[in-house]
């Protein structure tokens, strides 16, 4: 049973009509994942569906006993590359999948045994450069593999171009050449220390991802996190946000040649990481938070609010001075549309698909942390293109600021900021967090000693990676550097 | 109608002086690598052994004195042993200018040798004005690359020390490798040093890169760079900081003496 | 001598003709033809410089029949029979009947009879003789059966050339008695302007649909690509120089140039012509089979002859006869150096298509399994036809500038303007020409891995690789080639002399001070300049370590990321969309939802420019007339004595009247 969601246990064969119920209802699914529950041989698998904001999450729980399980990707199209991900992990098989093929392991990569599987030993897995399938192309067509390494400071992938001039075709990313193995890392290890781990699965997104693992332990445990350790990691995520979409608008301004733009809207990221550094002696906020609440406290003084009044005094006027260049709008206009349909369908989340008019936030759908109490503006666009979801960051850094000075007088008074969080044996935990990116879930299963049996991580750009072809294919190359800037993703995120 | 120009030109330069003496690093606050007093270590005690997560901290041979093997090529300055040492052997401090040529300069030793004379001496020459880098990321968490493309931004400014990062290897002196290297990304590591042309230099960059870091030995992970390349410069860190990448580059250049022998930074 | 040796020919081309029909011994039937081809050649070579004078045949139609080569016939006959030579030597790799040989023999007959018979019946005779060779030659090959279409379509354009022609020659005849075209010189003079003008309208119509001219080339693409390069070979060589011939004679000899009243003819000469070659390389670069590349290139290449051909005219018009015969000479220049090149490459088609099975422009790493004068002969045809230094292309089309420059001698402001404009279009059509075969010898020849597969025979490379070599002599011994056409150029245009084009070893246009090229003396310098650097690769190659080519760390993954035909041409294709009207068609074969591709097919189109705006119009026309004039099969007894009756009446009337 996971604590913080409900538990629902089905069989293979009745799936797909509660999926189909599911959606029909308007609830949709989030997630699937399989583990290998402690003294048993066969994986079992959960699916994670939400019905509707402000209710609580359902967690489907399957049984196979090692049988082919039914693929729900025709009805819910962003389950698939779950289901591949389980294929490959955990030699799961599943029916009338349409997109059959490696995902998370390479075409090349030949595992002995299932490799999340305990009982698999597996040290380092034999490893074949192999080309991944694509769709046949008949056509004088002509194919442009760019990467894995790529020009510039970059994350490594390779991406697929299907072209011919400037038209772009068909578009096909192979991500997973930084899958780490993140999630054997857990396996085995004691929660406390292990949230060290979880900062490390994205680095530029450390707060977001050790704040929903702690909240997932917490909630295995079963223990409560006093009020002022609960409103610093409001304080710690949304100094996060900051940071990244700072780092987002001047990445921005680089894909449309704004030269100085781009070096101001890295100033100001520079700028807002010293602050998280002399708050907490670390640029990217990392060895703050643990499970039961925060390692320290933290001193919040008048420098601190001075400062951050001056960032935000320079990033309204930033803001402003792009919206007001007209060659930024210009590309940024119509470019990468990306429908509500297919946002729902392929799992979009964070800005990305709030720009498209799906109208979703964790932090006040399902409220974590300090949230609750602090009424949140959720902005939300509707024409789904880059300028939209530019637009989208821009307000949710003011929707940051004013939470944040909001915050800081509630600072002021002293209080306890851990507690003690130890799970039971077998206890499991879900915890979830809106990180810039988008909303971002651990399941923390727990074994008989307390320790990490299995952590499944899901990461907001392991879904938003999934959309991001569909606004590629029929546009032009010009415009792709623009788009993939406009989706601000992390590879290291999605491949874990 | 934005003047862009006009705007920069008016804010001026956000640019720090640092490494000139008066110069602001920029790294006010932040935490490095935890100090060890060897006096304070009692032995038989195991508490930051217990809670480190990349195994830096290993217990000595019986007998030897200190009781604690410090690999400092493993440290991700995460400060659980900090936390845990009930004698305060280990301390907080702002230590993250680590870059060092040679891995054994990263072990805690009691005794400092003199440094040997850096091999480095003939690549170097050439371009200890002028560097130009290719960066690979062999799988890293991206906080390297977000510290590595601070590097670029107004504040540290890159070009005014004469080094540059370059699309293609072709063109580059330096492999700048982030990551514990990947499965995946065995091949393209070796490609891009051997599409490099001598004199070619290879610097590992952050934990993962030295030693594999936290996720060390994973099914899809290496332990470090040196596993496939030679590398010249070790810069451990997690993620290293703007501040000490540069440090290490002005190591590895030879344009300031190396400071961290033995596991400690001289001051 | 000549005659003699022609004679000689003639007789093999109808054994071999004979032969060909029992279908029997097709190698022996190959081998007269190529004898045949030799003995002509031979004795073209013979005619040369002075000619050969007519002998007559003793057979007679409206006049006495004979047959004689002037200069410039025996130059067009000799540079189009050494390709032909070779081309039926080697055969069609295509041919699954026996009309080949027949079609191919009747062809050479025919070609010869245009160049040198001098009565008007027998010419006409001999042009059918060489249309008809051609079709049956191409019909006798193994295309894709839709390509029958084509043929007709051919033929139905040649026909209305042909009715053209008639018209004009009946026209002429009917001014001096016969059909003699001894007298049609003067007949012509003895024309009015306006009727000057109309006459060769009809003659440019009614040659221009052999040679290609605007709107004919539009039949170019569909017949090659249903033939083999030997076909092509003999169509765009020896035929294609025949039918200049006519055109030039005609033009020049028949019309000859009053004062001043020979203006509009020139000049609607030189617009048609330098449209056509326009026209003709922008659809040929977009073509990604060989055929239909080097098809529309001869189009383009006879628009650039006629261009310098009008030119030829204006100067004449004005009085200014060196001129008037740089011009004449230039197009002859051209058109020797553009068989033997076409000829090379054609061949080399036949040879792809010999190895590969297809005669498809596709990056196969094909120069890996040829033999070197292959890959020799291939670049200098290709570099000819791109008009680059110093091959035989790059003579003549420099010429072909020279005269249009020299428009400035030219009096009043219509003449030079007219002439600068024709040579921007000429300048733009060799742009395209580049272009085009950058793709045919880059993307074709030169590009690709080199796969395992049948190699390139020897003899189709060592045949490509004479021709090349050919190509460049032609160009290397200009200076003295050009002595070969002095009483030619004398006899047409009395004050023009060929010696006026070099100076030395130094090719001029007419004087040394306006411009020079010198190929002989480029032949000599150029390997010499290439010391330098060879000798600086040796120098540097032991310190020289190899790596793959950088592709982002991983190899690239197929053929598909290196350039393909249409990556190539798909810039042109976008810049000059008015033209092409490009259109393209993607269609996606889903798993399911339509989130999950799995299959992508793409289709890509250029549409030609007067196939539907001016043919299919025409051929919905004439269906139309078809239908309504089906009454008169109506099978009605009363209808048919109708008819009878009206057409005795008119008879009558004729008669009586």
């Amino acid at each position: 049973m996971i604590a913080a969601a409900q538990t629902r246990t089905l069989a293979p064969e009745a799936l797909d009509a509660a999926a189909a119920e599911l959606l029909e209802s308007g609830g949709r699914m989030q997630m699937a994942w399989a583990l290998v529950p402690p003294g048993t041989r066969h994986p079992e698998l959960c699916y994670l569906a939400a019905p509707g904001p402000r209710r609580p999450f359902v967690v489907w729980r399957l049984s196979p006993q090692g049988a082919e399980v039914p693929s729900l990707a025709r009805r819910t199209p962003l389950l698939s590359w779950y289901e591949r991900e389980i294929t490959d992990l955990f030699s799961v098989r599943f029916t009338d999948h349409p997109e059959p093929a490696p995902l998370v392991l390479h075409a090349g990569a030949d595992p002995p045994c299932p490799v999340l599987d305990p009982h698999c030993r597996a040290e380092a897995v034999p490893f074949a450069q192999v080309p991944p399938k694509f769709p046949a192309v008949s056509g004088d067509v002509q194919l442009l593999p760019f990467g894995p390494v790529r020009a510039d400071v970059v994350e490594s992938a390779r991406f697929f171009f299907f072209y011919i001039g400037e038209h772009i075709l068909h578009y096909q990313p192979q991500l997973f050449f930084k899958h780490r193995g993140m999630e054997q890392t857990f396996q085995g290890r004691d929660p406390g220390p292990a949230v060290v781990l979880a900062e490390r699965v994205s680095g530029v997104g450390s707060c977001a991802h050790a704040l929903a693992y702690c909240q997932a332990v917490e909630a295995a445990a079963g223990s409560e996190v006093p009020l002022r350790a609960r409103r610093l990691r409001v304080l710690l995520a949304e100094l996060e946000r900051l940071y990244n979409h700072l780092h987002y608008f001047g990445q921005l301004a680089d894909t449309t040649t704004l030269k100085v733009g781009q070096a101001q809207g890295r100033l100001l990221e520079e700028q807002a990481k010293q602050i998280n550094a002399r708050l907490t002696g670390s640029r990217l906020l990392r060895g703050l938070l643990v499970p039961g609440g925060l390692r320290r406290d933290l001193a919040i003084d008048r420098a601190l609010v001075r400062e951050l009044g001056v960032l935000r005094g320079e990033t309204v006027g930033y803001v402003r001075m792009l919206e007001q260049t007209t060659s930024y709008r210009d590309r940024l206009h119509d470019t990468g549309v990306l429908d509500a349909a297919t946002a729902f369908d392929q799992g979009a989340t964070g800005p990305v698909e709030r720009a498209s008019g799906l109208d979703r936030d964790l932090r006040r759908d399902h409220p974590y942390a300090a949230y609750e109490d602090n009424g949140l503006r959720v902005p939300m666009e509707r024409a789904g293109d880059a300028y939209a979801r530019a637009r989208v960051r821009a307000r949710e850094i003011d929707v940051s600021f004013d939470l944040i000075l909001r915050l800081l007088p509630q600072l002021a008074a002293e209080g306890p900021i851990r507690g003690d969080c130890r799970p039971a044996p077998g206890a499991e935990g879900l915890g979830w967090t809106e990180s810039p990116r988008g909303s971002l879930y651990y399941a923390v299963h727990c074994d008989d000693e307390g320790r990490l049996a299995r952590v499944k991580i899901k990461s907001p750009s392991y879904s938003n990676w999934r959309v991001f072809p569909y606004t590629v294919h029929e546009s032009n190359m010009m415009d792709y550097a623009i788009n993939e800037a406009s989706f601000g993703l992390t590879i290291a995120g999605c491949d874990r | 109608m934005v003047m862009w120009s006009w705007f920069g030109l008016h804010r001026g330069k956000a640019t720090t002086g640092w490494p000139r003496p008066g110069g602001d690093d920029g790294q006010a606050g932040v935490l490095g690598m935890p100090r060890f007093d060897p006096q304070c270590c009692r032995t038989g005690c195991r508490e930051c052994i217990a809670v480190c997560p990349s195994a830096a901290l290993r217990p000595a041979p019986p007998g030897s004195e200190p009781p604690l093997r410090i690999d400092y090529g493993r440290c991700l300055g995460c400060q659980l042993c900090v936390e845990a040492c009930p004698e305060g052997a280990l301390s907080p401090s702002g230590d993250w200018a680590f870059g060092v040529t040679r891995r054994e300069d990263l072990q805690w030793q009691r005794a400092v040798e003199s440094s040997a004379g850096q091999a480095l001496g003939q690549r170097v020459a050439a371009l200890r004005r002028s560097l130009h880098i290719r960066h690979l990321d062999a799988g890293s968490c991206n906080g390297c690359e977000s510290e590595l493309q601070a590097l670029s931004n107004p504040f540290y400014n890159l070009h005014r020390l004469g080094i540059f990062f370059t699309a293609s290897p072709r063109f580059a002196d330096l492999l700048l490798v982030t990551g514990p290297v990947t499965a995946p990304m065995r091949e393209p590591l070796r490609t891009t040093y051997q599409a490099m042309p001598e004199p070619r230099l290879v610097m590992a960059s952050g934990t993962c890169a030295v030693s594999g870091g936290a996720v060390a030995g994973s099914y899809n992970s290496g332990c470090g760079v040196d596993q496939w390349l030679p590398v010249d410069l070790y810069l451990p860190g997690c993620p290293p900081n703007p501040a000490a990448l540069i440090e290490g580059l002005l190591v590895l250049l030879e344009r300031i003496p190396q400071r961290v022998k033995g596991g400690r930074l001289e001051r | 001598m000549s005659a003699e040796l022609i004679a000689l020919a003639s007789l093999a081309w109808i054994a071999a003709a004979a032969l060909g029909l029992t279908g029997r011994l097709p190698l022996l039937g190959r081998g007269l033809l190529a004898g045949g081809a030799l003995a002509a050649l031979a004795g073209a070579l013979a005619a040369l410089p002075g000619g050969m004078g007519p002998v007559p045949l003793g057979l007679s139609f409206s006049a006495p029949v004979s047959f004689g080569l002037p200069p410039e016939a025996a130059w067009l006959l000799g540079f189009g029979l050494v390709p032909a030579a070779l081309a039926v030597g080697l055969g069609s790799p295509l041919a699954r009947g026996r009309f080949w040989i027949f079609g191919a023999a009747l062809t050479l007959l025919g070609a010869l009879g245009v160049l040198g018979l001098t009565e008007g019946a027998a010419f006409l005779i001999a042009w059918e003789l060489m249309s008809l060779g051609g079709a049956m030659m191409v019909l006798s090959e193994r295309g894709p059966d839709s390509g029958n279409g084509a043929v007709l379509f051919m033929l139905t354009l040649l026909e209305l050339g042909a009715v053209c022609t008639l018209a004009a020659l009946i026209w002429l005849g009917t001014v001096t008695g016969d059909l003699d075209f001894a007298r049609f010189g003067a007949a012509g003079a003895a024309l009015s302007p306006g009727a000057r003008y109309a006459l060769g309208l009809l003659l440019i119509i009614g040659f221009g649909a052999k040679l290609g001219l605007l709107p004919f080339y539009e039949w170019l693409p569909g017949v090659y690509a249903r033939a083999s390069g030997a076909t092509g070979v003999l169509l765009s060589g020896v035929v294609l120089n025949a039918a200049y011939f006519a055109l030039a004679r005609a033009l020049v000899d028949w019309l000859p140039g009053g004062a001043g009243d020979g203006f509009a003819l020139g000049l609607s000469l030189l617009a048609l012509a330098v449209l056509t070659a326009a026209l003709a390389i922008l659809y040929a670069f977009q073509e990604e089979d060989w055929r239909g590349l080097l098809s529309l290139s001869t189009a383009e290449n006879a628009g650039i002859a006629c261009a310098a051909l009008a030119a030829a005219l204006l100067f004449r018009n004005a009085g200014l006869m060196p001129l008037a015969g740089l011009g004449w000479l230039v197009a002859l220049l051209h058109l020797a150096g553009h068989s033997l090149a076409k000829g090379a490459l054609l061949l080399g088609a036949d040879g792809i298509r010999r190895a590969t099975d297809s005669y498809r422009l596709r990056p196969q790493g094909l120069l890996r399994r040829a033999p070197w004068p292959f890959a020799v002969g291939a670049l200098f045809a290709a570099m000819s036809l791109a008009a680059m230094p110093p091959q035989a292309g790059f003579v003549s089309e420099w010429y072909v500038f020279q005269t249009m420059f020299q428009g400035f001698h030219l009096p009043g402001l219509a003449g030079p303007l007219a002439l600068a404009v024709g040579g921007a279009g000429l300048a733009l059509t060799a742009a395209i020409a580049f272009a085009t075969f950058i793709k045919a010898f880059g993307i074709g020849l030169l590009g690709g891995a080199a796969p395992a597969g049948p190699r390139i025979p020897r003899r189709y490379a060592l045949a490509v690789g004479l021709l090349g070599a050919l190509v460049l002599a032609t160009a290397v011994g200009m200076p003295w080639w050009l002595a070969a056409l002095d009483p030619g150029v004398a006899a047409v245009l009395p004050g023009a002399t060929a010696k006026a084009l070099r100076s030395g070893w130094l090719l001029v246009p007419l004087s040394n001070g306006f411009a020079f090229i010198s190929p002989t003396k480029l032949v000599i310098a150029l390997p010499l300049l290439a010391l330098l650097p060879l000798g600086l690769w040796w120098a540097a190659r032991p310190r020289l370590r190899r790596t793959p080519t950088w592709y982002g760390g991983l190899p690239a993954t197929s053929e598909q990321a290196a350039i393909t035909p249409l990556a190539f041409s798909n810039a042109l294709r976008t810049f000059y969309s008015m033209v092409y009207r490009p259109t393209e068609e993607m269609r996606h074969e889903h798993a399911g939802l339509r989130y999950f591709v799995r299959r992508l097919s793409f289709d890509h189109r250029v549409a030609p420019l007067f196939g539907p705006a001016l043919f299919a119009p025409t051929v919905k026309f004439v269906y139309r007339l078809a239908a309504r004039l089906q009454g008169l099969q109506s099978g009605d007894l009363n209808r048919y004595l109708a008819v009878i009756g009206i057409v005795l009446v008119l008879i009558l009337a004729v008669a009586l009247f």
